[in-house]
């Protein structure tokens, strides 16, 4: 029995890869150069954060993900991704600066990587542990209910869980969670 | 030779809530005729969408607008089509709080239920363009000042910096207008800086310059959700000056212009919402002047029960209410709920004399985001008798997500964002009244004073709004009666001591009015009304010399208060000081040249001087 169970996480760590070698190919970095997210610090976790220029959510999350992101700096490595292929790639970095991010940004003209992750709105995460095996797709936390009510505070942290399920190797009790904000389907 | 030609009147204060604007919605054009649905109909945006677009959305989705991304062609809306359907879906999208009444509103911004199906059944099928033949034309707005150009622009001194995260932040800007006479107000346009981030704003008028003086520096603002501002004279609050994403400044209606004096300040409450980024916010205010004084007036009836307010946390369905029976007749013109985070379900009914139950508003899911003035499409006329009625349900419980306290904690009433309020404004006008009867709006300010200190007895705003009222009158026993109610409950507030000290004097009474003053001025040193009173009192128990005093003290703090001048200059006559007498009345009336105890004790110190 237990060698069944091996069995099948080796073979989705594989699928996983040979998901990851193709979409690395077609993300692109603000200048068009080919990246690879996953290619670099194999020991740290990679964080996939999907937003966009024109989804008010995924602005009021900027301080939010910037902070996340410097706390698990040793630990993880974080994107920011956008989907919609009709950004130019300054008005990204215009955006990029007003908000403060010092984050690697890539554009996902293709959506290879938003098929990877699952993910369907912005602003969304998606959490690949050392393997580059996918552990959670969906929202950062509970801050937005809907798109016009966002409580003072958010009192789950999904982000966060998930960057620690990811680098301990337990299992989150809810993988996948969609957010609140706009929907990646609707950009081209 | 007497000069006691003494300014008769004295100087109090009326405590009032400040008061809110005239909403000014958009005027829509009637949406396109609905299409017959059926399953099979294939749905395009030219033909079916845009034009619900267009006559719903695009007002606030457009640039500079309010909205965060524009919504004027089919490429913008493809866009966010899927986000469209679904906001329209849970009534998000158009923010319109209300449900459909019988009394209806101006300017509704609720889609049918025909619309939100039309939008749904568009992005089930692929969300398809159609037909460039069938797109109605563009809307057309106006930009820049929507009403043309106003006589006065306000331009906040110093723009506020919004913080890139946090919570909801409410800012204060001050705008001092510089005005040198009475001028009328036709209408008010608020340009709240950049739209995206200012939820909403409302204008409160401050006649008492009482707000600038929480400003750090002149232009500075301050921070607060609720403000209060004491009024002089009985000037009630009338107008409902309020903005939200998507209002069109409208004039007001004949006769109503709103009254601006020189010194007046307007105040700019302002809800902001921090974006992700640093925003530097710089609201504008627009003023459109008229000639034509008003003729009718309306008032602000403020229902409310925050004494009420104790919830326990937990509780899911806390009820505060309160029921206000009119005296007389008035139109009602506009409604404006406000709770904060906790409230649930808002509503406010009116029974009339015949026993008719007319709802006024109700909200079920109550969203202070989307605060709003409400105007009605027609004057509602509530006649003498009508009890209105409000009934506010409040959630402390962690089922309601926009509590601000997790795990939830006694919620009880306050300003800040984080207490809670009961309030319910009604801009009401009064009709079929007698004018030789007196102001119409006493009579109404008087029950509702009366009202709120039955309410509650042991509200000291109550019981000195009630003595107000009644000094007003002139019913002075009983005014100072409420004034002693008062500061029972609060003994050293220098405003009921000196309003106190003002109705004694008032009614012939300077002595007691002296100690009572006394106590005023030793709470509040620099009360420049309680100095000016007490002069008065010295001078009617005829010590000149400690009258003087006062006066030169009011002058100190006041320098260009022309009755202070007349008044120490009629002390100094009164002491045989004709030659400083003569120059103080010279001053008073180089500040105002109709100072009238000054003209006439003028001539007559000169007659003094000449006779000796």
């Amino acid at each position: 029995m237990g060698w069944k169970s091996s069995f099948r996480v080796l073979t989705v760590v594989y699928i996983a890869l040979l998901s990851v070698a193709a979409c690395g190919q077609n993300s692109v970095d603000l200048d068009g150069h080919a990246v690879n997210p996953f290619g670099a610090s194999p020991a740290k976790v990679v964080v996939l954060v999907f937003v966009r220029r024109d989804c008010p959510v995924s602005g009021r999350y900027a301080p939010i993900i910037q902070q996340i992101s410097q706390r698990f700096a040793d630990s993880a490595n974080f994107f920011l991704v956008y989907p919609d292929k009709s950004e130019t790639p300054d008005a990204i970095r215009k955006s990029v600066s007003d908000y403060g991010y010092q984050l690697p940004v890539l554009r996902d003209p293709e959506h290879r990587l938003i098929k990877l992750s699952h993910v369907q709105i912005t602003p969304e995460v998606a959490v690949f542990d050392r393997s580059r095996k996918l552990v959670y797709d969906g929202r950062i936390d509970d801050w937005y209910i809907d798109p016009s009510r966002s409580r003072p505070a958010p009192t789950t942290h999904e982000l966060e869980d998930a960057i620690h399920a990811a680098q301990s190797g337990i299992a989150l009790a809810r993988n996948e969670i969609r957010g609140v904000g706009c929907y990646i389907a609707d950009v081209e | 030779m007497k000069f006691l030609i003494l300014r008769s009147e004295v100087c109090l204060a009326g405590l009032a809530l400040a008061a809110v604007v005239g909403p000014l919605f958009a005027h829509p054009t009637p949406v396109a005729g609905s299409q017959t649905e059926n399953s099979q109909t294939q749905v395009t945006f030219n033909r079916d969408v845009a034009p619900i677009i267009f006559h719903s959305c695009s007002a606030c989705h457009r640039p500079g607008e309010a909205a965060p991304f524009s919504l004027l062609t089919y490429s913008d809306v493809k866009k966010h089509a899927r986000q469209i359907a679904d906001v329209t879906k849970s009534r998000a999208m158009p923010p319109w709080l209300p449900e459909p009444q019988q009394l209806r509103f101006a300017d509704e911004q609720r889609l049918s239920d025909a619309e939100i199906d039309r939008i749904a059944k568009w992005v089930e099928q692929g969300a398809v363009e159609g037909d460039p033949k069938d797109l109605p034309p563009a809307p057309k707005f106006v930009e820049g000042w929507r009403l043309g150009k106003p006589d006065l622009i306000l331009t906040a001194r110093k723009p506020f910096t919004l913080a890139p995260s946090g919570t909801d932040t409410y800012w204060n800007f001050v705008f001092p207008v510089p005005i040198e006479g009475a001028r009328w107000v036709k209408a008010i346009e608020i340009r709240p800086g950049d739209k995206r981030y200012v939820h909403h704003a409302n204008i409160l008028v401050d006649r008492a310059e009482e707000s600038r003086k929480r400003e750090t520096e002149p232009g500075a603002g301050f921070g607060g959700m609720e403000i209060r501002i004491e009024s002089q004279v009985f000037d009630p609050d009338s107008h409902l000056l309020f903005w939200k994403p998507g209002t069109i400044p409208a004039t007001e209606p004949d006769g109503m212009a709103l009254r601006l004096d020189k010194g007046t300040d307007l105040i700019l409450n302002t809800h902001l919402q921090p974006s992700g980024k640093p925003e530097m916010i710089q609201p504008s205010i627009g003023l459109y002047f008229t000639d034509q004084p008003a003729t009718k007036f309306p008032m602000l009836l403020p229902l409310e029960n925050d004494a009420k307010l104790d919830i326990p946390p937990g509780e899911k369905n806390f009820v505060v209410s309160d029921d206000f029976t009119l005296p007389i007749d008035v139109n009602l013109m506009a409604i404006y709920p406000h709770a904060h985070y906790l409230g649930k379900d808002i509503h406010a009914f009116a029974t009339l004399p015949d026993g008719t139950k007319k709802t006024l508003i109700h909200i079920p899911q109550w969203n202070l985001n989307w605060q709003a003035v409400y105007r009605y499409a027609e004057p509602v006329l509530l006649p003498k008798g009508t009890t209105v009625s409000m009934r506010y349900t409040y959630d402390n419980s962690d089922d309601n997500p926009m509590n601000p306290n997790h795990p939830p904690v006694r919620v009880v009433g306050g300003n800040r964002s984080t207490d809670e309020m009961c309030h319910l404004w009604l801009q009401v006008l009064p009709v079929n009244f007698d004018a030789a009867q007196g102001d119409p709006r006493m009579e109404l300010q008087e029950a509702l004073a009366r009202h709120n200190v039955q309410k509650n007895p042991a509200d000291f705003e109550a019981h000195y709004n009630l003595a107000a009222m009644l000094q007003g009158k002139n019913r002075l026993g009983e005014s100072i009666g409420e004034y002693e109610a008062a500061l029972r409950l609060r003994p050293n507030d220098a405003t009921a001591n000196n309003a106190l000290g003002a109705a004694l004097l008032a009614d012939g009474q300077p002595r007691p009015a002296t100690a009572i003053l006394q106590m005023a001025i030793e709470e509040r040193p620099e009360y420049v009304d309680a100095h000016y009173n007490f002069g008065i009192a010295l001078t009617q128990m005829g010590d000149m010399q400690h009258a003087a005093e006062q006066f030169e003290v009011v002058l100190k703090l006041r320098p260009n208060d022309a009755s202070a001048e007349a008044n120490l200059g009629a002390a100094l006559a009164e002491m045989g000081k004709y030659s400083e007498a003569e120059s103080h009345f010279k001053r008073a009336l180089q500040i105002d040249p109709n100072q009238p105890d000054a003209k006439a004790n003028l001539e007559a110190v000169r007659k003094a001087m000449s006779a000796h």
